[in-house]
């Protein structure tokens, strides 16, 4: 598809050009038209499509083909109106709205239509809803149920049903093709959405299939989507199999934390086992998607878990012990360490409650030695300023941008919905995408930069076509990956964008600049002071560590006192747990209420879906305990009072789902020092869909995601893959 | 209700079946000679209602709930987000309560689920027209509670041709 | 229900694979590998077609070659007498579009056959008009003297029968299309001799075999029998 896109756009680029003169002379003013929806009058913009227009007046319309986030295809015709002086009925999903139209949904006629289309559609649809796992949430059903007939004209005896063979398109998910009605709305997501234009429909008449004709892996990140965007039980989670029915279930709306993006997510789950996750529309975040890594790597909190609290012996080994004992072997170890040999190390799936009570017990203890696990510049103003480390502009207003630059970041496997809307507005508007990092597949089209530092220095000095392009952009936004701000370099690169972006910006309210982080933990970390990067730890000897989710591996032994006391605490025996000499059992995202800030800075709640299972605890009661029993005790006891205090530091933490935006960008200007000039690798770590599926320590421990990886890596060898053309070669 | 009032109909002598002109007390036995009578006539007059004025305060503290499940708990009103695996809309019209979750375990007899909260099913099956009466339904029972907006559905126009434009990246070949 | 329907209804035999035997040469809907149809079977245009697709490319604008995708499979179609996955792929690269783009339309259209055919296929009409007037004996003509069934290629690989929808050609059934051309108006006795020209490398005659021109009546033109009238004719005096 992209490649269709490329000769298409450069055409558009031209007729764009023409627009825009067009467009300054003669401003439109969208007339409202009026329009009757069962005798009710209504006035909309024009341009709409009649169900659209019935859905503001809250009549909604029966459909399978149409999504409100696909393109229109108007092939089910389930949403057929009745408009008057019109002979035949009307696909309302694809029929605009015009003056004075006078539309029926209710009418015997409508209602004959509706059973007509549903009788034609369940002629080749099996009767096996007690076996299938839509059932219960099939739109199919409910709609056959209120629209159908109560019987069929269908002459089984002499055709039989069709029957499909199901394809296999990988380990996340199940197809049942004899089920499919041939809505394409998985086609037109793989196509627009996914980008992954591999998936298509073969054939005609009955003999339509939906598929890759070769069989082939469904290489999307995004690709569990399909599962709930399919009306019917074709597409189902293979995780969530024959599990459970949607109403023995209950449901918790939480936030994920694979990424940094916060998408809004829906947990699943009965009997006090997590079934699966859902996306929850959030237009803010997410629309209507999630990530594969958010949706399916839960059957890691199922493995490798804490479960008890653990000592080491005298000889060296862990032991299961008791909660005091634990508890005390911290406590007196906290107490007896001096407050400068002290440390505490968050990962990046930490709440802000955990981080506020760990920092708190440090400060009592007078440290202020608490870190991030996770790299973040602490010059050129850093951390220290909050346009410095969030995604200033929002993450919907990419969608009004004009001229992107992307820097040393991968969006598409850092933070998949953003990218899906980076791609949403790339297909419907005229933006510009330019590349600094690696020349990768992002799904949509860009101007290839360069892999360096040197080219942001290149858009400084106003050189090359993009730098063109960004100045003469009205909302130019510079997406900036945390990973291409670490290490050596990463502040100069950090201050030469501030510089860019003050240059770029037009608007008090536009920023510019936008920090795209890496770790659902990290932006509330920095938010609430704590430090980034381990690098102050290797200074000085530290003779108490304390870990939280410090899982990557960016500490080792050899970087402590050689007597140095390492205190763990998280979910899972990785590389965290095997440094500790106590460790503490604690919950997983979806066992505890926790505040996570996402890349933007928006804090929103986490709600627990199911119990920490064994002894495990909720993080920040266990901090709490230690306080207690190291005789420094926390005045919370409560959430309540704990967001109390978190809204004493903050007042944005507690003020859920709302956007606060930063201020002191032009301090940050101030602060900024380009420093050492020499060239910064911008390259991302992650590049290719294998690299997308094991990245924190809940999805290296997911059997599943493990098999999808491993998918991903054979798909590559398969020869049916789509030819690896990278965009800005196709583009020169 | 409706029961004993006939019951009580019949014994004061008022059954339709008694008013008939053949034999003075003895019930009517042939369907024409039964004279129809309103259900109205026959049943006494439900008396007014009278409102009993009711604080809050006082029905939580003759409730018998006991006191960890009100002063304790906190709910959050919300409106059910829309099931991303199905089309329509119906269930975010309501508002709900949720109480913080309390923990739940198996039951180690049977293997089924049990929790330590009586309360843990009201999002299931209690819905509220709007938020003002969930807000008040949680003063009545003293939770705190917060609430929580629904994400506005945002429908933005769009149209068939965009399949087909001539120039825009929209046209995508799928179909 | 009455006595006659469920008498009828017993002794009608379940047909259950009727579309898959009329699909003839269509097939299936996915792609399997097969001995002749894999990764590995050579295509490449000709330097003959390299040129015409030239000329085709040039009939679309900028921004738009995937309009030439019926066209170019096409072509490649019959160059290779049928139409590999590697042909699909080849058109595909040189429109600059995916792969399943070019498998959508070649499994849309029946005239791309995605197995091999013989140098000759026949596709007899079978739609009612012909079936009618005996298109089942041209069928059966045909499967005696080759030996094949509908959706067969005989050994020597000259011939591959088909059973198809209809070709338009009502007026002149029974009829069979053999590769470009319509043979009409047939008995089995024509069928034998086209099918034994074309063994012996010859080109049968194409047309109606009735002996009549196109879709004439048989026994002489009926109508339209005068000369035509000339410019003019019934309009009012006033008008001329």
């Amino acid at each position: 598809m992209h490649r269709v896109g490329g000769q298409v756009a450069r055409a558009a680029a031209r007729a764009t050009q023409q627009q825009r003169t067009m467009a300054a002379a003669a401003p439109a003013a969208p007339k409202k038209v009026e329009v009757f929806i069962d005798g009710k009058k209504l006035l909309c913009d024009p341009g709409m499509t009649i169900l659209q227009a019935c859905l503001l007046v809250g009549v909604e319309i029966p459909r399978f083909c149409y999504h409100d986030r696909l393109s229109i295809a108007g092939n089910c015709r389930m949403c057929l109106v009745e408009v008057e002086k019109s002979i035949k009925p009307v696909a309302s999903c694809a029929m605009p709205v015009m003056n004075g139209m006078k539309v029926k949904t209710d009418s015997d006629f409508v209602k004959k239509a509706r059973e007509g289309v549903m009788e034609f559609l369940l002629t080749n649809h099996p009767l096996d809803c007690p076996i299938c796992d839509q059932g219960g949430e099939c739109d199919l059903q409910d709609q056959a149920m209120t629209h159908g007939s109560d019987r069929g004209r269908l002459q089984s005896r002499y055709d039989g049903k069709r029957a499909v063979e199901d394809k296999n398109i990988g380990p996340l998910v199940k197809t049942v093709m004899t089920r499919c009605i041939q809505c394409t709305r998985c086609v037109r997501f793989a196509n627009e959405v996914a980008d992954f234009p591999d998936f298509g429909t073969t054939g005609r008449g009955s003999d339509m299939q939906i598929g890759t004709y070769v069989e082939k892996f469904f290489a999307s990140e995004l690709s569990g989507n399909i599962i709930d965007i399919c009306p019917v039980g074709a597409l189902t989670n293979k995780q969530y199999a024959f599990t459970a029915r949607p109403w023995e279930t209950r449901k918790t709306e939480s936030v994920d934390v694979m990424d940094a993006a916060g998408s809004n997510i829906v947990l699943t789950h009965r009997t006090g086992e997590l079934l699966r996750v859902i996306p929850k529309i959030n237009d803010d975040i997410n629309e209507e998607w999630i990530g594969d890594q958010s949706r399916f790597a839960i059957d890691a909190l199922k493995v490798q878990r804490l479960l008890t609290p653990f000592v080491r012996g005298a000889d060296g080994q862990l032991k299961p012990a008791s909660w005091e004992e634990a508890l005390f072997t911290v406590a007196a170890k906290m107490r007896e360490t001096p407050a400068e040999l002290k440390a505490a190390v968050v990962g990046g799936l930490t709440d802000v409650e955990t981080m506020v009570a760990l920092k708190d017990l440090f400060n009592r203890f007078n440290s202020e030695n608490v870190m991030t696990e996770e790299e973040y510049p602490e010059t050129s103003g850093g951390a220290d300023l909050r346009s410095n480390y969030t995604f200033n502009d929002t993450i919907s207003a990419v969608e009004s941008s004009d001229a992107l630059l992307l820097v040393g970041t991968n969006p598409r496997f850092e933070a998949p919905t953003i990218n899906a809307r980076i791609r949403k507005t790339f297909l419907y508007s005229d933006i510009q995408i330019g590349v600094i990092g690696a020349q990768t597949n992002l799904t949509y089209e860009y101007d290839y930069l360069g892999s360096t530092s040197k080219a942001i220095d290149d858009l400084l000095a106003g050189k090359g076509d993009f730098a063109k392009t960004l100045s003469n952009a009205k909302n130019p936004m510079i997406i900036v990956g945390a990973e291409a701000l670490q290490g050596e370099g990463g502040a100069a690169v950090l201050a030469k964008l501030q510089q860019l972006s003050t240059k770029l910006s037009k608007d008090k309210n536009s920023k510019v600049l936008n920090v795209l982080q890496r770790w659902a933990g990290m932006t509330g970390a920095l938010d609430i002071g704590y430090k980034a990067g381990t690098a102050s730890l290797r200074k000085k000897p530290i003779k108490f560590l304390y870990l939280v989710g410090a899982d990557e591996g960016k500490i080792s032994r050899s970087n402590l006192d050689p007597q140095a006391f390492v205190v763990y605490q998280g979910h899972h025996g990785e590389k965290g747990a095997e440094l500790a000499d106590v460790i503490l059992p604690g919950a997983a995202y979806t066992e505890k209420e926790g505040t996570y800030v996402n890349t933007e800075g928006r804090s929103q709640r986490g709600y627990p879906a199911v119990s920490p299972p064994g002894e495990a605890r909720t993080d920040w009661k266990i901090v709490r305990a230690v306080s207690e029993v190291a005789g420094k005790t926390l005045p919370y006891n409560e959430i309540k009072e704990l967001r109390a205090r978190m809204s004493e530091i903050a007042p944005h933490l507690v003020r859920y789902r709302d956007f606060e935006p930063s201020s002191f960008s032009k301090q940050a200007l101030e602060l900024a020092q380009t420093g050492s000039s020499s060239e910064k690798e911008l390259v991302p770590k992650q590049r290719d869909l294998p690299d997308y599926y094991q990245t924190n320590v809940i999805s290296r421990n997911s059997q599943l995601m493990a098999a999808t990886k491993r998918a991903a890596l054979d798909a590559r060898e398969n020869p049916y893959m789509e030819p690896a053309v990278t965009q800005a070669a196709a583009r020169a | 209700m409706l029961r004993t009032s006939i019951l009580r109909a019949i014994q004061a002598g008022k059954c339709v079946r008694m008013a008939s002109s053949g034999g003075k007390d003895l019930p009517a036995t042939r369907y024409h000679e039964a004279k129809r009578v309103e259900v109205d006539e026959i049943l006494e007059k439900t008396p007014e209602k009278t409102p009993v004025k009711v604080s809050a305060d006082e029905t939580m503290d003759i409730s018998g709930v006991p006191l960890e499940h009100i002063e304790t708990r906190t709910a959050r009103i919300f409106k059910p987000a829309k099931e991303a695996t199905q089309t329509p809309w119906g269930n975010t019209l309501a508002w709900r309560i949720e109480l913080d979750n309390r923990q739940r375990w198996e039951n180690p007899l049977m293997g089924w689920s049990s929790t330590g909260d009586p309360l843990s099913n009201i999002s299931m099956n209690m819905k509220f027209a709007s938020k003002e009466d969930a807000v008040a339904f949680c003063e009545k029972n003293r939770w705190d509670y917060d609430i929580e907006e629904p994400n506005a559905r945002q429908i933005k126009p769009k149209n068939y041709g965009q399949n087909y434009s001539w120039n825009k990246r929209s046209r995508i070949g799928t179909k | 229900m009455s006595l006659a329907s469920s008498v009828m209804r017993m002794q009608m035999p379940r047909v259950t694979n009727l579309v898959a035997k009329r699909g003839g040469a269509t097939g299936l809907m996915v792609h399997r590998d097969t001995k002749e149809n894999n990764l590995n079977t050579k295509f490449k245009f000709s330097e003959d077609n390299e040129k015409r697709i030239k000329a085709i490319l040039a009939n679309y604008p900028e921004g738009h070659k995937v309009a030439a995708l019926i066209p170019l499979l096409d072509l490649a179609q019959r160059q290779h007498g049928w139409l590999p996955i590697t042909a699909m792929h080849e058109v595909a690269r040189i429109l600059e579009v995916p792969r399943m783009r070019a498998y959508e339309v070649a499994t849309f259209y029946t005239m791309f056959n995605r197995q091999p055919v013989g140098k000759y296929f026949l596709q007899v009409c079978a739609t009612t008009p012909c079936m009618l007037r005996g298109a089942e004996t041209i069928t059966e003509t045909i499967e005696k003297k080759l030996g094949i069934h509908a959706g067969e290629s005989t050994a020597d690989g000259l011939f591959t029968l088909a059973e198809v929808e209809c070709l338009g050609a009502c007026v002149n059934a029974p009829m069979v299309q053999i590769n470009d051309d319509y043979y009409e108006d047939l008995t089995p006795k024509d069928m034998e001799k086209i099918i034994d020209e074309l063994k012996a490398g010859k080109q049968p005659m194409k047309g109606p075999y009735s002996g009549r021109l196109a879709a004439e009546p048989f026994g002489g033109l009926t109508s339209l029998k005068e000369k035509p009238t000339g410019p003019g004719y019934g309009l009012q005096a006033a008008l001329k």
